[in-house]
């Protein structure tokens, strides 16, 4: 995703770059156009190049499922747009924009729990001076080298005996208790490089840590809050193994565990409805990529820049 | 596919960790009075299976159906794909929140089963569970150490699909049966009549199966009841040898084809005209076929040994109740209901596989490809022995490594010599986990 994406994105750029050296001469400017030309075609065919499993999914949409196995090509034989009303019919009975309710709900909300937790967090850890707060820390770095893999049962049976299995509690209840590191980690860099003096100065007004965070901190960490919110947001959408351990009832499955139903190996593979149902589902993320891809960009380049 | 194997052992891992705190919760459990066993309680059943949709549709109407008997008890499914639902177990087994009611699958019986995370079925045959309808060696088949923990819902059996559009294409007639020899000599005419384009078969020697039946033409299974390997590094470099010639003068499909239009099979491609596999796996090819294709041929597997009793019935998948389910009864109501019920049987039909209950199979209105399994089991009954012993812990990755070094053989990566260390070395450590 992210290398198709900056793929496209570098042919603008650099024609930008191109446009704004001084062009004093009509035949500069001529040899200027065609270099752009050969520039844009060489890059346009590379990023068909990159694209072209993307396209090839896009395609493969519309062919029926006999033809998979049969025809690997891009270009179907028999074109056919049944694949998407079969998947808009959903799955056991449970309607296709169900499952994208169930995402976006399980996503926004985890976008608000890190956020939230994952600030205040970072702001304890950047500025207040408690008992502990080294060995604290490095406990927190310490759990992002734990593989989910090994918390999977421990956690499962916390959350069983919390009787919160088949809610999205578990899903969820974490991201509200900061217990993603990384975020964590990320905000509390950005915070040690905001001047003190600003925390000073509203502290000599009256200032608790409250009002601290919430009137200086916080409008000044919003680039670091952007990339950990789209990395949530988009980490969350595509979470398999959580939702799968915890939600039991079809009808709260989110897209990528609903994904699955579609192929299954021991009866029937649905593979058209399967391409199809791929495509939507990652057509919700395409776009919040896009949209927010400039933040992205923002927020990590001024990270660079405030060493 | 390779991937999900190495998934699962270290999950099965983690499950040998996980019985470890199945002890500590039985223990918290134990205490509590037995349930005595109320006809009316309010009870609700959690019911697990892996499955497509049209499944899962089945089984919404057999629940209401069930729930229309028994009102009082409220059935919650769930249901994924077969991958998902083995993984998905794992976690609950070692966090103790097995679903009440399982599908469940042969080759994971033996590991839940000796890890004490399904229920006993003892008590409740012959009075909740109807045996009657089900005979002596499919009542025989989930049974685990001494303890019947899984119920067959269906059978299948090893035989070979042919393609008859395909055949006919290519002006040969369907393989009349014989030996291991003729059927390689009839894949041969098949691929030159095709020209290049169609080929008699795929390579059966990547196929641990073909090896057991072999095996069991010549009187021992796989593994003995104490779950040892039963077969020398002779018997199973004999094996592949059988393969050389075929692969070499190319009468079956070549690797690298194969890998082309992975992850269908050269048959599903309409690129071979028979394989050999489990009975069930018509309507599988049928669909992956197209339109174009709507009957297949499927007869017995070539022959070994002239009246050996060299093939057996398989339960295509059974049912099974968790250890910790609080409504013992109940949960094996709704087995017994799904398992032995003519309106089971009518409902699912041959989705699940040849019902092997009697009742279900009257109550099931077999469509042509279910009608002509039922008649391919019945074909074969001479050649149905004793099913062999439930597989060993680990048989899953096994059959994929005798899967694997198959591939490797027919891309000539690998001698035989070294596909038949490189097994009993992976074998060793399935064995000795």
């Amino acid at each position: 995703m992210t290398t198709s994406t900056s793929e496209i994105a570098r042919p603008e750029f650099l024609e930008i770059e191109l446009d704004q050296q001084p062009a004093p001469e009509r035949r500069r400017i001529k040899r200027k156009t065609i270099n752009t030309i050969i520039w844009f075609v060489v890059l346009a065919a590379l990023t068909a190049i990159v694209l072209y499993p993307l396209i090839w999914l896009f395609v493969a949409t519309f062919k029926p499922s006999s033809e998979f196995g049969q025809n690997p090509g891009l270009i179907p034989d028999n074109p056919t747009i049944d694949n998407y009303f079969k998947v808009l019919e959903g799955i056991a009975g449970v309607p296709l924009w169900r499952f994208f309710a169930n995402s976006t709900f399980i996503a926004v909300m985890a976008v608000i729990g890190t956020l939230f937790s994952s600030a205040l967090a970072a702001y304890a850890f950047a500025r207040v001076q408690f008992k502990g707060v080294g060995i604290l820390f490095a406990a927190m770095i310490g759990t992002l080298l734990l593989p989910f893999h090994v918390v999977i049962i421990p956690q499962y049976i916390m959350f069983q005996k919390l009787d919160m299995v088949d809610t999205y509690w578990p899903l969820i209840l974490p991201k509200f208790l900061a217990t993603e590191a990384f975020f964590v980690f990320l905000i509390v860099q950005f915070i040690r490089n905001i001047p003190r003096d600003m925390d000073e100065a509203a502290r000599i007004d009256g200032a608790g840590h409250w009002r601290t965070f919430f009137s200086i901190i916080l409008p000044l960490i919003k680039p670091a809050l952007i990339t950990s919110a789209i990395f949530t947001f988009i980490w969350t959408w595509n979470d398999f193994l959580g939702p799968l351990l915890y939600v039991n009832s079809p009808e709260q499955y989110p897209l990528p565990v609903a994904l699955r139903l579609y192929n299954d190996q021991t009866s029937t593979s649905d593979y058209g409805a399967t391409v199809a149902v791929s495509f939507l589902a990652l057509l919700p993320i395409l776009i919040f990529f896009i949209v927010f891809q400039r933040f992205l960009v923002d927020g990590v380049a001024t990270q660079g820049l405030k060493g | 596919m390779f991937n999900i194997r190495t998934r699962r052992a270290a999950l099965a891992a983690a499950a040998v960790t996980a019985s470890a705190a199945l002890v500590l919760t039985g223990c918290s459990g134990g205490s509590e009075p037995a349930a005595t066993y109320d006809p009316d309680e309010e009870v609700t059943l959690n019911l697990a299976f892996w499955g497509n949709d049209v499944r899962a549709d089945l089984y919404d109407q057999a629940i209401a159906a069930f729930s229309e008997e028994y009102p009082n008890i409220t059935v919650n499914s769930s249901f994924l794909g077969f991958p998902e639902f083995w993984e998905k177990r794992q976690t609950e087994a070692a966090g103790g929140g097995l679903p009440d009611v399982m599908q469940f699958d042969y080759s994971y019986l033996r590991q839940y089963s000796e890890n004490g995370l399904l229920l006993d079925l003892e008590p409740y045959l012959g009075n909740i569970i109807d045996t009657e309808p089900l005979s002596e060696n499919i009542l025989g088949i989930g049974v685990v150490n001494g303890e019947t923990t899984g119920i067959p819902t269906s059978t299948n059996a090893w035989g070979m699909f042919t393609n008859p559009k395909l055949l006919e294409g290519a002006g040969v007639e369907e393989f009349p049966g014989g030996d291991w020899d003729d059927y390689n000599e009839w894949m041969a005419e098949v691929t030159e009549a095709g020209g290049g384009d169609l080929w008699g078969g795929t390579d059966w020697t990547g196929r641990i199966q073909n090896f057991e039946i072999q095996q069991r033409a010549m009187g021992s299974d796989l593994f003995t009841d104490e779950g040892e390997p039963n077969f020398t590094e002779d018997d199973l470099a004999a094996f592949w040898e059988q393969g050389t010639d075929i692969r070499d003068d190319g009468t079956v499909i070549t690797q690298q084809r194969l890998e082309e239009i992975y992850p269908v099979s050269g048959f599903d491609a309409a690129l071979t005209t028979s394989e050999l596999t489990w009975d069930n796996f018509g309507a599988g090819y049928l669909g992956n076929l197209g339109e174009e294709y709507t009957e297949l041929g499927l007869i017995a597997p070539p022959i070994t040994e002239e009246g050996a009793q060299d093939l057996y019935l398989k339960p295509s998948m059974l049912h099974s109740i968790a250890a910790t389910t609080d409504h013992p009864e109940a949960a094996a109501t709704l087995v017994n209901f799904l398992v032995n019920s003519p309106e089971a049987g009518a409902i699912f039909g041959t989705n699940r596989g040849l019902p092997a209950s009697e009742t279900m199979l009257e109550g099931a209105q077999l469509d042509p490809l279910g009608e002509q399994i039922r008649a391919y089991e019945e074909s074969i009954s001479d050649r149905l022995g004793d099913a062999p012993p439930v597989p060993i812990v680990g048989y899953g990755t096994l059959e994929e490594k005798f899967r694997q070094l198959g591939q490797e053989l027919g891309f000539g990566t690998i001698t035989v010599d070294e596909a038949v260390s490189q097994f009993f070395t992976e074998m060793d450590v399935v064995l000795n986990q």
